[in-house]
């Protein structure tokens, strides 16, 4: 019988393939949007965006404009709860929103190697610590300007030449470029001697995050500089608030195109089932019961839902785990990575809409009054 | 008791404001073996008749039974089942599935059926055999005659072994060559595989192959000889 289904889709190739086409872009829109709320939602979720502090200038947000002393590591360092501080100083090519961001981080390059959740996949630490000029690139920014070991690199003031490329386990990193912070704090047009643009606080294990950040703003009251501490997600989601507005409303974009397929496949559906509705009183003549003519009609949209519908998705993934793909704001970024998760969604959305959008067709095709369907010529 | 039994049958159809009820208290009893014609003018009642027999449409009184079964009792899906294993439509025009090749249409029966998948083929094979068709087995219904294509209707009524096949005017759209054919085959299904058949026809020729002839006129049954049936009316 999974024959006749197969078959029927066959014959009407041209329907089959634009319905199948129109599934599988909307699957593909679905995903994108799906990546970029997942990398949102990684963004302010897990233990770097829960566990780090970062120190930043009070009332500033871009991280040219956040401005302080390097030796404010020395009395944050003291406070208890705080494990480590490593001063980064940020430099980003645009402070606005942009989907071709470059963020340079310069710290200690031995703190990085200790502290940062980072894998070179290539180069060596040893070139990233012994030369003054280098830089090692988050694969995401790699893919995106295709940069290799040993490529130089220039964008505005800044000329680095990479020593390694790195991936992350937390995707944000992967669209960083690390140096060292004297690098970056001598360059041109930076004058930033002695000044960083903010601490990043690693805390034991017992501590309480929120509780050691209003201790750090409370001591460094009495410095040169006021400060604000908040967790790493936090700040970065307040530092892309703007983003994270249109993020969130862009989550109904993935339900239109769920509403899309829904209604391109249970159209197609319902336009196949009512041209051949007589076949279906046949059928039921033969003895095909009307439960089973049923199932014909949903497997019908399901192979049409399903087979759009993953093809877009892996098209989806594919261009997400290809493209490298980031958008960000005042030096933090949100990286569009494919995941399990989102090859899950789409496929079982896929099936979903599918089995839904043949409902009402297949009720046709089990109820049709067979006496009068077979009268029709 | 008969194979067919049909006690005080009643159907009406209502058109708007009018009511036709071409099928008042009728009775009638079919023998296992039988092959009866049915004939009479257009518009009494003949295909309703068909329908009821093969459970595809109700009676709004009276009860149907064949070969036990009290067909009037089951719903809609039990019903399926019973004309899946019971009973073979032969309709006037073939009404094969155009997507199916001619040997999947015969099969197609059989897969409503427990069987295994070599006593299917033997089936199929032995159906489309019975109608002389082995050698179109893959050719599509739009690549067959009209004759063919009603020979590989009249294979997929009988594929299953039923105990009753009805057929509404199998040599309707027909001509006359190829029509006798069809009487020929269907005469030969009668005899040498002992299937009931049941067949509405205008056509007095075909009328003749049939062991029994049948009238149905204005809501009575008329049995006629078979020097008679070249006389009854056929509006
Ligand atoms: N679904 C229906 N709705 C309304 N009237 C119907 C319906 N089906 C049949 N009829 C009417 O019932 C009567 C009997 O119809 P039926 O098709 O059984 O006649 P028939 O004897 O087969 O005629 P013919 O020889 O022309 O095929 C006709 O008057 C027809 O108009
Ligand atoms: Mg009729």
């Amino acid at each position: 019988m999974f024959r006749y289904v197969l078959k029927t889709l066959w014959r009407h190739r041209t329907r089959t393939l634009l319905t199948v086409t129109g599934a599988a872009v909307a699957m593909f829109v679905f995903c994108f949007v799906g990546s970029v709320q997942e990398g949102l939602h990684r963004l302010t979720t897990g233990s770097d965006a829960d566990r780090n502090l970062i120190v930043f200038q009070e009332n500033r947000f871009c991280p040219t404009s956040s401005r302080l002393p390097e030796d404010y590591e020395r009395v944050i360092a003291e406070i208890p709860g705080v494990r480590d501080v490593m001063p980064i100083q940020v430099w980003t090519n645009n402070c606005r929103a942009s989907l071709d961001i470059v963020v340079f981080n310069g710290a200690d390059p031995k703190q990085i190697q200790q502290t940062r959740p980072l894998k070179l996949t290539s180069g060596d630490w040893q070139q990233f610590q012994s030369t003054r000029d280098a830089a090692i690139v988050g694969r995401n920014v790699a893919q995106r300007r295709g940069l290799k070991v040993g490529d130089q690199f220039t964008i505005g003031e800044i000329s680095v030449r990479v020593a390694g490329v790195f991936e992350s386990n937390v995707p944000s990193e992967e669209n960083l470029i690390y140096t060292s912070l004297q690098f970056l704090q001598y360059t041109r047009g930076l004058d930033a001697a002695g000044l960083v643009t903010q601490h990043e606080v690693m805390l034991t294990d017992t501590a309480d995050p929120d509780r050691v950040a209003s201790a750090i703003d409370q001591k460094l009251r009495a410095g040169a500089v006021a400060t604000k501490t908040r967790r790493k997600g936090a700040f970065q989601a307040s530092t892309l608030s703007d983003l994270v507005d249109l993020i969130g409303f862009a989550h109904w974009l993935g339900y239109a195109c769920v509403a899309l397929v829904l209604s391109l496949v249970a159209t197609t559906t319902v336009m196949s089932v009512q041209d051949r509705i007589k076949e279906y009183a046949v059928l039921q003549t033969v003895g095909v019961r009307p439960l089973r003519a049923m199932r014909l009609v949903l497997a019908e949209s399901t192979i049409l839902c399903v087979v759009g519908g993953v093809a877009g998705t892996a098209l989806a993934l594919t261009a997400l785990g290809f493209g490298g793909f980031a958008i960000g704001a005042e030096g933090a970024t949100i990286a569009f990575r494919p995941s399990l998760g989102l090859a899950a969604t789409g496929t079982v959305v896929s099936v979903v809409v599918g089995v839904l959008a043949g409902f009402i067709p297949a009720i046709q095709a089990a109820t049709v009054p067979i006496v009068s369907a077979l009268r029709q010529a | 008791m008969a194979l067919v039994e049909l006690r005080g049958v009643c159907k009406s159809f209502r058109k708007g404001d009018e009511t036709i009820t071409p099928l008042d208290e009728v009775d009638l009893d079919i023998e296992a073996g039988d092959f009866v014609s049915l004939m009479g003018p257009s518009g009494t009642g003949k295909s309703t008749l068909l329908n009821l027999v093969s459970g595809i449409d109700r009676p709004d009184a009276g009860t149907i039974r064949v070969a036990g079964t009290e067909v009037t009792k089951l719903s809609r899906g039990k019903l399926a089942d019973w004309r899946a294993a019971n009973l073979g439509y032969i309709f006037q025009t073939h009404n094969l599935i155009p997507v199916l090749t001619a040997y999947e249409n015969v099969e197609l029966p059989t897969l409503l059926l427990k069987m295994t998948s070599s006593q299917r083929r033997q089936r199929v094979e032995l159906a489309l055999e019975a109608v002389g068709l082995s050698d179109r087995a893959d050719h599509y219904p739009r690549q067959l005659s009209g004759g063919q294509e009603q020979r590989v209707g009249i294979a997929r009524a009988i594929v299953a072994h039923p105990k009753v096949v009805v057929a509404d005017e199998p040599t309707g759209s027909l001509d006359t060559e190829t029509s006798e054919q069809v009487q020929v085959l269907l005469q030969r299904l009668n005899k040498e595989l002992d299937i009931t058949l049941l067949m509405v026809t205008h056509d007095t020729d075909a009328a003749k192959i049939a062991s029994r002839q049948l009238v149905l006129d204005r809501g009575m049954f008329r049995e006629v000889g078979l020097d008679e049936t070249s006389t009854v009316s056929n509006a």
